[in-house]
């Protein structure tokens, strides 16, 4: 391992060049495309963060981000000493957190499974058939859940046939059965898609590995255990990293749609609390307010998820 | 191996394309939108108008038939459109944070929202120059429009009587149930909700199922987002008040009282709670959607429910109908209930009723204002008027010797019909209309208005119900009342506060709060611990703030009105 790092460091060194005149005229068109990027992303990306000026003032649009009065960190104050934002904070870090848990392994499940299947053909129309859901969007994926788990949804009839139950089950009327109704949405959806990456991860192994494992004595799990999975570990640990930051993404439409008084205090995310107080009630200035303390925690757990990474000498983001 | 590489790239190729153009037309669309809006004339010289009502609605076609006759005689066209899947306040707010406005809006309980932003042009100047506009309130009326600036901004369209009221239908909130199983009890007098409670459980008991073998639903309830009123609001009505909305007037000191304490309250979530455990409230009452809602009421399976009529005649009303469930029964009558016998119940109160909190608005997106009052002007003049309502002569209604309008079976059907709706009637619906008698003095304004017409219109099991009870229609089957008083009707004030202030963060938790705990309060196994457990968590959003709010309100209109007398 440290070897390579050596090798690694002394290849960087080689390749730092000093900059000179000579050097910017011969890489002028390298430099130019880079600076429409960088001037995109100026002003796509770093420009609109000027709103976030709101969070401290007392927006009102008909005055405007230049004459509204500033109230300094009044907003945020307010907003921690809000129950439900707490609340909100919760549901989103629970929800954010299972779904992540969830997907990842399922999606290496999947992806490994599906690897092992000697079929071509069989394996070929799998894959095709279990990411298709991804391209749906979440209204109609939260309209089959509504009609499966309601009343005289084929969930309920199917317990009831089999005499599980005695009454249907109000599956949307209970808050502990929420976030697993969230996960297996997200798992129903996702997982086909996820696993494409690692499959592909996968078809990178080198076969001399397998052939090599096979000629000392492995079977099948121990193939995928000492093969397969340590061959895509990296591809598994960038994944990871990038998802971390997204854990308070853990989403709008689906709480949205499948929400409902009965189950409010679990299935409001951070999304939810901006849109019904920033926009809704017009405060725009908490809205962004949340919205920032969204961003700030993603920047931080990235950062938190990629030193972990770097200190155990793994792959990590930058 | 490269055939099928330049296949996958030309695959690429295509799904990318569709998407840039799948974009480029919604792009283009609102850039045209924006164009005509601005000045653009398009050949036959009709100047095009949009607007966004923030309430949902169907959109009709581009090619409406009425909609170009319209045109024709007033030179204006006003593209519509209408809320999708959000609340009112989402839409506007998200209006608001473009920055970007239709030029005719309607912001429903958004209103507020537009007015603070500064987006909508002040009206007061330009309205003596519109007779029609300026003869569609009195003087105090459009005073009461005057928001906190002392400028008028908005129109109120609907509740306006022009000459005789003509209200046979019961637009409002009532505990409905379905003739059949009046029938099935030989038309009883019901008049308490325990006798309402009472007559469904034994129907339900001798009728599980309608004819074709689905289950009946003897009670539902909508509980979906703002439409939770089914559930919420029923304390006030039962208790003999009218619809104030929020609170409860007592018209005689003239304080403001809250109806989610009052004894009624208890007794009637205690109702309920009892219901949910015999299997009498539907199970799936507080997580199913309106869809959901009105397709359960459209298949006729649900014996009752409280609603606003607005809320479900015009989808699953009409749908009983084109089914022919009616046939079976599955029409829809209200009944005039309260706690008690003995209480004279207010659910219809007769008269218009201004609702201030909002109407149709001018943004300062509009360029042509004088061009756009003009147009609502037109569409309050008669001949339009009809147009609107009653549709074309000799095509949509006929027209006798006397000038009476009648129309035949079959246009009644077809005007029913959807695609007929969408191809053919243009109502501009969310545009000031009038209610009550023509300017002719013999029509009504709309046909639901004409005696004649709504009686003959009526399903047969309705007519049948109705002549059991003696009555003519609607209206007369719950009785109705002269609106309490001036102050009337309170939810005006309270759909536009915001939270800004004490008591408008206040209403806002206590609805929350009562989303959440309502739905628990009923199905509690032990009610009196459901209810302590509310009252804990409503105290705590101290709905004083709110009261005390609405009190200053209250005195405000009173002295308001004083002024006039």
């Amino acid at each position: 391992m440290s070897g390579r790092r050596k090798k690694a460091k002394q290849v960087e060194t080689e390749m730092k060049v000093k900059i000179t005149w000579k050097e910017i005229k011969r890489q002028k068109v390298l430099l130019f495309w880079s600076a429409i990027i960088v001037i995109y992303g100026f002003i796509f990306y770093y420009l609109p963060l000027g709103g976030w000026l709101m969070a401290f003032q007392n927006y009102k649009p008909a005055k405007g981000l230049f004459h509204s009065e500033f109230v300094g960190m009044q907003k945020f104050i307010r907003l921690f000493s809000d129950e439900t934002f707490i609340r909100v904070i919760r549901n989103t870090l629970a929800m954010g957190v299972i779904n992540l848990v969830v997907t990842f392994v399922m999606a290496i499940l999947f992806a490994i499974l599906l690897n092992e299947i000697r079929q071509r053909r069989t394996k070929k129309v799998i894959q095709t058939i279990s990411y298709l859901p991804h391209f749906l969007s979440w209204i109609i994926v939260t309209g089959i859940l509504h009609d499966a788990l309601s009343g005289s949804g084929i969930v309920n009839e199917l317990l009831k046939s089999l005499h599980l139950t005695k009454h249907s089950v109000d599956f949307f009327a209970h808050p502990s059965y929420f976030w697993p109704i969230v996960a297996f949405a997200n798992v129903w959806k996702e997982t086909g898609w996820n696993a494409i990456i690692y499959l592909s991860a996968i078809t990178a192994i080198d076969p001399s590995l397998y052939e090599a494992a096979a000629i000392d004595g492995a079977g099948r799990l121990a193939k995928i255990m000492h093969v397969t999975l340590p061959g895509i570990k990296s591809t598994i640990i960038i994944l990871l990293l990038m998802n971390v930051g997204n854990v308070l993404n853990a989403g709008f439409e689906i709480q949205y749609l499948l929400g409902n008084g009965l189950v409010k205090s679990v299935s409001e995310t951070i999304d939810i609390y901006v849109l019904k107080w920033g926009i809704s009630q017009g405060d725009y200035a908490i809205g962004t307010a949340a919205g920032i303390f969204k961003s700030v925690v993603s920047i931080l757990l990235i950062v938190i998820a990629n030193q972990v990474a770097k200190r155990s000498g793994e792959e990590r983001l930058y | 191996m490269r055939k099928k590489h330049i296949k996958t790239l030309m695959l690429t190729a295509l799904m990318t394309a569709s998407l840039i153009t799948g974009c480029g037309a919604g792009d283009g669309g609102s850039s045209d939108g924006k164009k005509t809006s601005s000045g653009g004339d398009d050949s036959k010289g009709v100047k095009e108008f949009t607007a966004f009502f923030a309430t949902p609605g169907s959109e009709i076609n581009d090619d409406n038939e009425i909609q170009q006759i319209i045109a024709e005689k007033t030179g204006v066209k006003v593209k519509e459109t209408w809320l999708t899947g959000q609340t009112a306040e989402e839409a506007i707010g998200t209006i608001i944070a473009g920055g970007e406005y239709p030029d005719f809006i309607e912001g429903g309980g958004g209103m507020p929202q537009l007015y603070d932003a500064g987006a909508l042009v002040a009206l007061d100047d330009y309205i003596d120059k519109y007779p029609n506009i300026k003869e569609f309130f009195t003087e105090q009326e459009w005073d009461s429009l005057r928001q906190e600036d002392g400028h008028i901004y908005w129109i109120p369209q609907f509740s306006n009587i022009y000459g005789e009221e003509k209200a046979c239908e019961h637009n409002d909130e009532a505990f409905w149930i379905q003739t059949r199983v009046l029938k099935w009890a030989d038309y009883p007098e019901i008049k308490t909700m325990d006798q309402y409670f009472d007559l469904i459980e034994k129907y339900y008991e001798a009728n599980p199922k309608m004819e074709d073998g689905t289950e009946n639903i003897p009670y539902t309830i909508l509980c979906e987002d703002w439409r939770y009123f089914c559930l919420e609001n029923a304390p006030q009505f039962l208790d003999g008040y009218p619809n104030d909305g929020s609170v409860i007037v007592d018209p005689e000191t003239l304080k403001v009282i809250d109806y989610n304490t009052t004894p009624t309250a208890v007794r009637y979530f205690k109702k309920l709670n009892e219901e949910y455990h015999k299997g009498i409230v539907d199970r799936e009452s507080f997580t199913q959607t309106y869809d959901e809602y009105i397709a359960k009421l459209s298949s006729g399976r649900v014996l009752g429910m409280i609603d606003q009529w607005w809320d479900f005649a015009y989808t699953a009303g009409d749908a009983i109908k084109s089914a022919g469930l009616d046939k079976q029964g599955c029409s829809y009558v209200p009944l005039p209930i309260t706690i008690d016998e003995g209480i004279t119940n207010q659910w219809h109160n007769s008269g218009g009723v201004v609702n201030a909190s909002s109407g149709l608005a001018i943004t300062t997106s509009c360029d042509d204002v004088e061009a756009a009052l003009q147009f609502v002007n037109d569409l309050l003049d008669q001949e339009i008027h009809d147009l609107r309502f009653w549709g074309v002569e000799g095509t949509d209604y006929n027209k006798n010797d006397k000038g009476e309008f009648s129309r035949t079976e079959e246009m009644r059907t077809r005007c029913a019909d959807t695609a007929y709706k969408a191809s053919h009637m243009c109502t501009y619906s969310y545009f000031p209309q009038w209610g009550g008698t023509s300017r002719d003095n013999i029509n009504a304004m709309s046909p639901s208005g004409q005696a004649s017409e709504f009686y003959d219109g009526l399903k047969g099991d309705v007519k049948e119900c109705f002549d059991a009870y003696g009555v003519q229609t609607y209206v007369e089957m719950i009785g109705t009342s002269e609106a309490p008083g001036a102050w009337y009707p309170m939810w005006s004030y309270s759909n536009t506060i915001t939270t800004d202030t004490d008591g408008g963060m206040a209403w806002t938790k206590m609805g929350e709060i009562k989303h959440e705990y309502l739905p628990k309060v009923v199905m509690a196994e032990d009610f009196d611990k459901g209810w302590e457990d509310y009252m804990k968590a409503y105290k705590k959003c101290k709905p004083e703030d709110f009261l005390s709010e609405m009190q200053t309100e209250l005195d405000r209109r009173m002295e308001e009105a004083a002024k006039y007398q």
